[in-house]
């Protein structure tokens, strides 16, 4: 019997991109584990991917190309041979393209898979040639990354893993021990040595309840707490004056600013009263090395922007940059030395291209949104958008279109591939090879091909270079292979990766960048921020540019963005729904829903498997605070109806005095099937679009709840 | 949902699995290590080190070790945490050959 060990990595979209060793025997997969020698990863998993073979091997994988055979939407397949789906895509798509223009064809993907080479930006480069319309992915942390460009630019911030050296700790929006659990040794080290660990978040999470400080906040209003922390800092001379007359430019506009966002103020729109918020700006800013480290959720509002903004601020105004431990962590993605521009090729796009937010999905295929030439054809892959993107009800009426050609690449027939004209059948991790870079911490991570392809599935490498093939393109950059293409996905000359080789990294299966140690680094004691002034800019002078997305999320294009005036200054914007700012719609809807990560999904991945399910709760269940429940006769088990002017979803009555009263929280992931009546709270999420960056604004909705 | 600790560390209780658990929720008595399910986030990391594989997820437990779930819940209320390895208990070789034969 043979038996090995492969290195791999999780291809999954978290911050902590694991090291994970396969046991292979045979040609098969037998088991997975955490690779104990990973100094960050340090031979855990989590509750997703411990059964990782359990996925590969799944019965319901897709393992042959399908061509729907039903009416849209039935599910019933029959098998097909590869060269049959792509004669018949490129067939459609020449003729959409001679017809309508490669904008008739829409791109819709994301980070189902995470590699480099499989992932984000795989196929953009046959999109940008095709002249489709541009695919803007603002799913995860877009308003963020605006507002953080803004203040401090692409900075990796403080690496993860000096969070040891900490005093002063604040989680904000960040279900560490749910969605990045592998940072939380570090920062019990933290703690260990004496470091208080603050959690702000709506709900007392897994992670707040170990903490020393849980702050619950009412959704959506993080920023009125940011700006009065500035408020607070400013008028009690906390300011580190050395810090930030060396280091930032724009201090006394913000100061002046801030002088409008009084502890009372914050207090009466967060509710958290007077006397902690004085109490958080008086600790964080005289216990040093005190470190923020924001989680996605804190942008999904209407101000999560300037949200970000005035966080990102913060560090600076106490001088907390000139610590080891002190500081922002956001995302470390900006250390890898990653060829985005040939990862994207924007360079092959024609002049000017069409731009649709992934967001817009459901409305852009009804017609609702006008589209001149309407989209003919959507090709999705590392995504299920009928489980996650909002305005569900609409994207169901899309989908259904007979005439709108849709091909889907998947491991299962989500509840998106269930509309799809043709379903292909993608690799998962272990069939496959890539090469890995993290948003949540500082290595560098090679995933090894651990067993053969199952049945015909391919990779999205092979897909590409495929689809290439059938629609004749001859340019010998579609046809490279995946050894090529992970050489060429990095700058091998960058100072990170110097004296690194790509033979090592594939033994070891990972490697650290070449940054200076965590023990010392204190990545902004003399400045050098990645801002055009080369300091932390709290008077933004990018915001004279207007909004933008960035390009990484856009397929490199930096044309037709929204562009919306920006004030250069943080500033506090409510949420659109809430008792003070909606109070007519909080009359008939006066609860405000929230959906964060299930614990045992990533997104909707694992929300079709046993073995997650088992553990999550084979049903969507909603949490509530026993009073409000109570006003409304809704006991623990009950069957609930949750509706808002967009839409219901059903579940059942989970119970809690760990969720603030007026919060009802709904763990998004559950794929349609798996809800009562077939919709999920993606039915109910608004459309619109955080002040920038056009992320999501899921955090800021009003809904009821009433027995079912 | 959580680990449970099952019959199998009686006797042994090697405790490597504390070495791994990143939220300390592994409590221990005279016999065997025990895991709070309210401070267990599934992450697993402790299975693959047991040297007698005594931990289990919950929702994999054979149906005549499912009892182990709420004895893994009552015992670690009544008792304290661990958070470093101690040497193993003197039976526990003896016991790991039994069980491994």
């Amino acid at each position: 019997m043979a038996r090995d060990a492969v290195i791999g990595a999780c291809p999954h979209d978290c911050p902590d991109t694991c090291s994970i060793l396969t046991t292979v025997e045979d040609g098969k997969a037998i088991a997975v584990r955490g690779n104990p020698d990973h100094p960050f990863t340090q031979g855990r998993l989590c509750v997703k991917v411990n059964n990782y073979q359990d996925r590969v091997y799944s019965d319901r994988r897709v393992l042959y190309p399908l061509k729907r055979v039903g009416p849209k939407g039935s599910g019933q397949f029959a098998r097909i041979t590869w060269d049959e789906a792509m004669g018949e895509i490129a067939e459609r798509w020449k003729g959409i393209i001679a017809s309508d223009g490669g904008q008739a064809i829409l791109p819709y993907s994301y980070l189902g898979t995470q590699g480099v080479i499989n992932g984000l930006n795989v196929g953009d480069p046959l999109f940008n040639k095709l002249g489709a319309t541009v695919s803007e992915r603002t799913f995860c942390d877009s308003a963020s990354c605006t507002a953080y460009m803004m203040t401090i630019g692409h900075t990796p911030g403080v690496d993860p893993e000096s969070f040891v050296h900490s005093k002063y700790i604040i989680l904000w929006a960040c279900n560490t021990l749910s969605t990045n659990s592998h940072h939380w040794p570090f920062i019990e080290r933290a703690r260990k040595n004496g470091a208080k660990l603050v959690v702000i978040d709506p709900v007392r999470t897994r992670t707040a309840r170990l903490a020393d400080w849980h702050i619950p906040i009412r959704p959506g209003t993080d920023g009125a707490l940011a700006l009065a922390l500035i408020n607070i800092i400013v008028k009690e001379g906390l300011v580190d004056r050395d810090y930030v007359e060396k280091h930032t430019i724009g201090f006394d506009a913000l100061a002046e600013r801030a002088a409008d966002y009084t502890p009372e103020f914050a207090s009466a729109e967060t509710g958290i009263p007077v006397e902690d918020i004085l109490t958080l700006a008086r600790e964080y800013a005289t216990t040093p090395p005190a470190v923020v480290r924001i989680g996605v959720a804190v942008e999904r509002h209407a101000g999560g922007g300037q949200t970000v903004r005035a966080i990102a601020c913060l560090p600076a105004l106490i001088g907390a940059w000139t610590h080891v431990g002190g500081g922002l962590l956001q995302l470390p993605i900006w250390a890898f030395p990653v060829n985005w521009p040939g990862l994207m090729r924007p360079d092959l796009q024609p002049e000017t291209m069409r731009v649709l937010n992934t967001w817009r999905l459901g409305p852009a295929l009804t017609g609702e949104e006008p589209m001149d030439p309407p989209i003919r054809s959507l090709f999705v892959y590392n995504a299920n958008p009928m489980a996650m993107v909002s305005q569900q009800q609409k994207l169901e009426a899309g989908l259904a279109r007979e005439d709108l050609f849709t091909v889907v690449s998947e491991h299962f027939i989500t509840d998106t591939a269930k509309y799809a004209d043709i379903v292909l059948p993608a690799t998962t991790q272990l069939e496959q090879k890539d090469i890995m870079f993290s948003w949540g911490h500082l290595y560098l991570s090679y995933n090894n091909q651990a067993i053969e392809p199952l049945g015909e599935a391919v990779s999205n490498t092979e897909l590409f270079r495929r689809l290439a093939k059938a629609l004749g393109i001859d340019d010998p950059f579609f046809f490279r292979s995946d050894d090529e293409m992970i050489e060429a996905s990095m700058d091998w000359s960058s100072p990170v990766l110097e004296g690194v080789t790509l033979e090592d990294l594939k033994a070891k299966g990972y490697i650290r960048l070449n940054m200076p140690a965590a023990d010392d680094w204190a990545p902004h004691r003399d400045g050098n921020f990645p801002t055009p002034s080369g300091k932390c800019e709290f008077s933004s002078t990018m915001a004279a540019g207007g909004n933008f997305v960035v390009p990484l999320f856009r397929q490199g294009y930096g044309g037709s963005q929204s562009g919306e005036t920006v004030d250069p200054l943080p500033h506090y914007i409510a949420p659109n729904e809430s008792k003070r700012t909606s109070p007519d719609l909080a009359a008939s809807y006066p609860l405000s829903l929230i959906s964060p990560k299930s614990h045992a999904f990533l997104n909707s991945n694992y929300g079709n498997l046993p073995a997650q399910l088992a553990q999550a709760g084979e049903e969507q269940a909603v949490i509530l605070h026993p009073d409000d429940a109570a006003d409304r006769g809704i006991v623990s088990g009950g069957a609930i109806r949750v509706f808002n002017q967009r839409g219901a979803f059903e579940a059942f009555a989970t119970l809690s005095p760990d969720v603030l009263r007026g919060v009802v929280v709904a763990p998004a992931g559950y794929w349609q099937r798996s809800n009562r009546r077939g919709a999920t709270v993606h039915a109910l999420t608004p459309p619109a679009f955080a002040d920038l960056g056009r992320g999501p604004t899921f955090s800021d909705m009003l809904v009821e709840v009433a027995s079912a | 949902m959580a680990y449970v600790v099952t019959d199998l560390c009686c006797g042994c209780r090697y405790t490597e699995c504390v070495t791994v658990c990143p939220v300390e929720c592994f409590h221990v008595d005279e016999t065997m290590t025990y895991i709070d399910p309210d401070n267990c986030i599934d992450c697993g990391g402790c299975v693959p080190v047991c040297p007698v594989g005594a931990i289990q997820a919950s929702y994999l437990l054979a149906p005549d070790k499912v009892s182990w779930i709420e004895i893994n819940r009552a015992r670690s209320a009544e008792t304290p945490t661990i958070i470093s390895k101690l040497p193993p208990l003197p039976t526990a070789e003896e016991r790991r050959k039994a069980l491994s034969a």
